[in-house]
């Protein structure tokens, strides 16, 4: 079952979400549900002690993402 | 999710899958992975028996029963009682696997003396005729059973095997 | 809350209709299956194949796959869903999806697929070295419950997946599109389901 919530956004944001949804082919609902599932999953490994790190496949050049 | 969809539906999907045998993923935690492990598997008799007196021996090294073994091991305790006494068993890979974790000797060369890899080392299949000819499964362990255990053990952990690829 | 929906399978032998249960989840239930059931299986088609000689690059794929610790590491993440087919009271088959990847298909790259992370049917429903299995169906059962759960999460159906060489042809025949093999997934075949196979994939009667 799902449950319906209203969400208020500031047009800056709405831009990105719509951008989002126009680039990854996917509903409003379905990119705020699938940023929800990326948060998760990177807040779950880095409680564990895990880094996210992006890495330029060129330059090898690391940038670590700080979260909190 | 609910599927709603007939009886005739899902029975006219699974007759199509035919004679498929379905899966899919990384094989992510592998313990023997293909890389270590050889296509001719050639079961050498003589390294066979080595590896059935081997386990025989570390495990009352151990002074272990066949079923405490089995427990630690997590293996099941009928096929270690049968890789004791029946050198034309070939025991399954996994097993091979905990059994070199739990004695802490190199699991690809295990493998080997269990006869799921091809012994291409000569050496070790010498040493383990050696250490089964100098070893005899009885009772209690004798110093010359410890001492010839000693040195195979010291033999296994000698680097990996060369590898035929 | 677990969902789920009464399915059919058919019994490998005759092809008579077994009533079987998809579930939305991998549960204490499945994993006690696996380790009492599907583990003890498997170990005796290892052992008859090694009796027959039978080199280990044919062997089956996946019997190392240790599902207890797979679904402790991904328990309660929303992006790894699991399901399971049960019938006559045994788990049948297993799968896990990772909801997190994107397409690599050149029509849909760089969109959100669902990843087939693991899919794998009971050692006893294989017909791999002309067994005959005890049910047909549980692999394309849980298949199709991916392809359905991609359309519920708006990636409308997209699909990806790393097939174990004994699968390739299904996939083929079932019309995921072949993008060769993947050296960083240790040769397997990596295929992709496109949103049109999807929906015909998932079409009603």
């Amino acid at each position: 079952m799902k449950k319906t919530m209203t969400l208020n956004l500031t047009d800056a944001e709405m831009r990105v979400l719509d951008d989002l949804s126009t680039r990854k082919d996917l509903s409003k609902t379905a990119v705020l549900r699938q940023a929800l599932r990326l948060y998760q999953a990177v807040e779950v490994r880095v409680e564990k002690g895990d880094k996210l790190v992006f890495e330029n496949e060129n330059t090898r050049e690391k940038a670590e993402l700080m979260l909190l | 999710m609910r599927f709603e969809r007939s009886k005739e539906w899902w029975v006219k999907r699974a007759i199509a899958e035919g004679n498929a045998t379905i899966g899919a993923g990384l094989l992510a935690r592998d313990p023997a992975s293909e890389s270590e492990i050889d296509d001719q598997a050639a079961p050498r008799e003589e390294s066979r028996i080595a590896f059935g007196r081997f386990i025989n021996l570390m495990r009352r090294r151990h002074g272990m029963s066949i079923e405490k073994l089995a427990d630690a091991a997590k293996v099941d305790a009928s096929e270690l009682l049968v890789i004791e006494e029946d050198v034309h068993y070939v025991p399954g890979p996994r097993t091979v696997y905990q059994l070199a974790r739990m004695f802490d000797v190199p699991q690809a060369r295990l493998m080997q003396l269990a006869g799921l890899t091809a012994a291409n080392d000569a050496g070790l299949v010498e040493e383990a005729v050696r250490f089964a000819a100098r070893s005899e499964a009885v009772h209690k362990l004798s110093p010359e059973e410890s001492a010839a255990l000693s040195a195979f053990v010291a033999v296994l952990g000698q680097g990996e095997p060369k590898r035929s690829l | 809350m677990i969902d789920s929906s009464t399915i059919f399978l058919v019994a490998g032998d005759t092809l008579e209709p077994v009533e079987a249960e998809l579930r939305d989840g991998i549960e204490e239930q499945q994993l006690v299956d696996w380790q009492t059931q599907w583990q003890p299986a498997l170990t005796e088609i290892l052992r008859e194949l090694a009796r027959h000689g039978v080199p280990m690059a044919d062997w089956p794929q996946s019997w190392h796959w240790d599902w207890r610790q797979k679904r402790a590491g991904v328990a309660g993440l929303l992006a790894f869903p699991g399901f399971s087919i049960m019938a006559d009271d045994v788990t049948q088959g297993l799968a896990q999806v990772d909801l997190t990847r994107s397409a690599r298909s050149a029509e849909h790259q760089g969109k959100p697929l669902a990843y087939v992370d693991y899919l794998e049917v009971a050692p006893w429903n294989r017909s791999d070295r002309g067994n005959v299995p005890r049910f047909k169906g549980v692999g394309t059962a849980l298949l199709t419950a991916i392809a359905a759960l991609s359309v519920d999460e708006g990636f409308k159906g997209r699909l990806g997946l790393h097939s174990l060489p004994q699968a390739d042809d299904f996939y083929r025949r079932t019309g995921l599109i072949d993008l060769g093999p993947d050296a960083a997934y240790q040769g397997l075949r990596y295929f992709e389901m496109t949103e049109d196979r999807a929906r015909a994939f998932l079409e009603e009667e």
